[in-house]
């Protein structure tokens, strides 16, 4: 059996100053496999994708993303573990205003040596790969060496998607991607973000409160049920 | 810090050209002004210490070396006594002395003084980086009755070769006694130095000796400019300038003559003399340096003005940063880059513009004026360069500082 994904053990967390918001004794998911989390808002949906992300070091308990443990007193090593395995895809302002859409895209590859090698490993030339998943995702050549303000929340969520697939990570994590997009924009967003994350091997963490799309996934799961903690309700 | 970070932050600032091009330009303009008044500075330093060069000693009758640099190099203030011409003779033979000039001061022409002086004057007298004397048309004298103007006295009084002055008596600007029946016919003109030898006339020694026959008594005979060259030999003269042929000999000789038995004389070293004379009249360039110094000062904070206050709107971007894999010190390094990188391209700027400017004007100021402003790419720019960029990454530390707190604070979940 390959690694998971997510591996959470005994999880604690509370923002300073806060009660605990999250108490997580056992969370998996498996490789590959796609997850949707559901949860009200002010839950502490979006803490803990940026627990899972090493973005926010945890209080207690412990978080393994594909194998490699997200260690609290290891800033730079889980910075360096996010930029090499994790797609990240925010619910609006997905992309950096001075960069094209194009730009954006090869983003992970600054800050991630590895992400660059894995795919010259490939034998793909980051170009021709951040054209390829723009193109599957919709959004062709033109308009990509533009402004990415000048993109609608649409497109600009579609550029985040393949951004977040650059290099095939093994996770991409999701914060409500949809949230802002209307309703025939949302479902073909969503077909091809999972899609394209099955095409890519990664599994997928989606994050909604919009319980009506739980079917695309393999799984779902409702935070308040794995989160043991009363927080913030 | 990492390399990516060095074309995120070009492209940043790119993006907020308008606001980020008013803080360069506040930049350009004070490193512009800091280095213009630099520029000046020296150059007008460099002239004043250099309106004597090569000339290794001043000799003069006993006095203050001050008053002896004034009088026999700036033509200001009046000699306390003259000295003998068997003393002028004596430093002329003694060993080591490669040249020795006399000049005999006292005549004025309109408020010019007059160098009585040998046609030697005219090859050893050098100014500047060992420039010497150059005509800018006619000839020096060489014989009674002539004289070579400076540049400012010609300039100034349009007088041309052919022309006639008259000499007076005294240095006053009006003078009582003119050396009337003497006309002097100008036989050359100096080019501009931007030494007082512009504002100087010069006669040869028989010449003054000439026009003050009989003047011992005090009375102005008219005086017959006799053939005699022995009855043209003067008693005394007012300074000697000497050349000596080993710079190691100098202090040497200066000795020897300031103890001289014979008559009471100083010899001076004019290179010391004049950085003396700098550190009393040279004060305000301090003023000048810090004044302009405040004023790289106050542009460097409009900086801080543009980076603090495009923090909250760039939280969002920082986030997205971090997602792809930045770490805290990426965004506390870009926002510093950001910031030394406008420092650099105002310092950058100014100093072209510095340069350009300079070369422009140079040609004409140093034939105006006779002022070197030394130009080309030299220490203070690059001094300029490197710690304007240092003061911009550290005014830009506090910025980044704080982006990067507010990225650590802030997670996953931005919420504005
Ligand atoms: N950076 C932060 N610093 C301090 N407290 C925070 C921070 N982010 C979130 N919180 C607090 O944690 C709690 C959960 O917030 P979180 O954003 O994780 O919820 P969420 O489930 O994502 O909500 P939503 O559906 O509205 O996005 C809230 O009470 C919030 O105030
Ligand atoms: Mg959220």
């Amino acid at each position: 059996m390959s690694v998971p994904a997510i591996a959470i053990t005994n999880l604690r967390f509370a923002w300073p100053g806060s009660p605990d918001l999250l108490a997580i004794d056992e969370f998996k998911l498996a490789a590959a496999e796609s997850l949707f989390l559901a949860g009200a808002s002010g839950s502490g949906k979006s803490t803990l994708l940026g627990l899972i992300a090493g973005i926010t070091p945890a209080n207690t308990g412990e978080i393994s993303v594909l194998g490699e443990h997200m260690d609290p007193a290891r800033a730079a090593r889980r910075d360096a573990i996010r930029a090499s395995q994790l797609g990240v895809i925010f619910q609006l302002f997905n992309l950096v205003p001075y960069l094209t859409p194009l730009e954006n895209v090869l983003l992970p590859l600054r800050f991630s040596p590895e992400r660059a090698s894995r795919l010259r490993d490939a034998g793909l030339c980051p170009h021709q790969e951040a054209h390829r998943l723009l193109d599957v995702l919709g959004l062709d050549g033109d308009g990509l060496d533009r402004a990415s303000t000048a993109l609608s929340v649409g497109q600009q969520q579609r550029v985040a998607a393949a951004r977040a697939l650059l290099g095939r990570p093994g996770l991409v994590i999701a914060d409500e991607p949809t949230s802002a997009l209307d309703h025939d924009t949302r479902d073909a967003f969503l077909s091809l973000l999972t899609t394209e994350c099955q095409a890519s091997g990664a599994a997928l963490l989606f994050v909604s409160h919009d319980r009506s799309l739980a079917a695309r996934f393999d799984r779902s799961v409702e935070l308040d049920v794995i989160n043991k903690a009363g927080g913030s309700r | 810090m990492r390399a990516p970070l060095l074309t995120l932050a070009w492209k940043s600032l790119l993006n907020r050209g308008l606001s980020v091009g008013l803080t360069i330009l506040a930049i350009v303009l004070s490193v512009t002004l800091y280095l213009g008044v630099e520029k000046i500075r020296s150059g007008v330093r460099d002239s004043f210490n250099s309106t004597i060069s090569d000339t290794d000693l001043i000799v003069g009758a006993r006095g203050g070396s001050l008053n002896l640099l004034l009088y026999s190099v700036f033509r200001l203030g009046d000699p306390t006594a003259n000295m003998g011409w068997d003393s002028y003779e004596l430093v002329a033979s003694a060993p080591n002395v490669e040249w020795a000039v006399p000049i005999s001061l006292g005549d004025s022409h309109r408020g010019y003084r007059v160098v009585g002086t040998t046609a030697d004057y005219f090859q050893h007298y050098r100014y500047g980086r060992s420039r010497p004397l150059e005509l800018a048309t006619g000839r020096a004298f060489n014989g009674l009755h002539e004289v070579v103007l400076g540049a400012e006295v010609a300039r100034l009084l349009a007088y041309q070769i052919g022309d006639e002055v008259v000499l007076s008596h005294g240095v006053g600007e009006v003078s009582f006694a003119d050396h009337s029946g003497h006309d002097f016919a100008v036989v050359g003109v100096l080019a501009p130095t931007g030494t007082p030898v512009d504002r100087s006339l010069h006669v040869s020694l028989e010449s003054i000796e000439a026009i003050h026959i009989g003047w011992d008594t005090g009375m102005a005979t008219r005086a017959d400019p006799g053939e005699d060259a022995d009855a043209l030999t003067p008693d005394s003269v007012t300074a000697v300038l000497v050349g000596v042929n080993s710079p190691i000999r100098v202090l040497g000789l200066q000795r020897q003559i300031n103890t001289y038995g014979g008559e009471a004389l100083t010899a001076i070293m004019p290179g010391v003399a004049l950085s003396q004379l700098w550190e009393v009249i040279g004060a305000a360039e301090t003023a000048f340096t810090a004044i302009s110094l405040l004023v790289i000062t106050v542009g460097l904070f409009g900086i801080l003005t543009a980076l603090t206050s495009g923090l909250n709107e760039r939280r969002r971007e920082m986030a997205v940063l971090r997602a792809t894999g930045a770490r805290p010190s990426d965004i506390f390094g870009l926002l510093v880059l950001e910031a030394s990188s406008i420092a650099a391209a105002g310092a950058i700027i100014g100093i072209i513009i510095t340069q350009v400017g300079f070369a422009l004007v140079s040609g004409a100021v140093r034939s105006q004026y006779g002022l070197d402003l030394g130009g080309g790419f030299g220490l203070s720019e690059m001094s300029v360069l490197v710690a304007v960029t240092l003061a911009g990454a550290l005014l830009g530390a506090w910025p980044a500082w704080r982006a990067q707190r507010n990225a650590l604070a802030d997670g996953l979940s931005i919420r504005l």
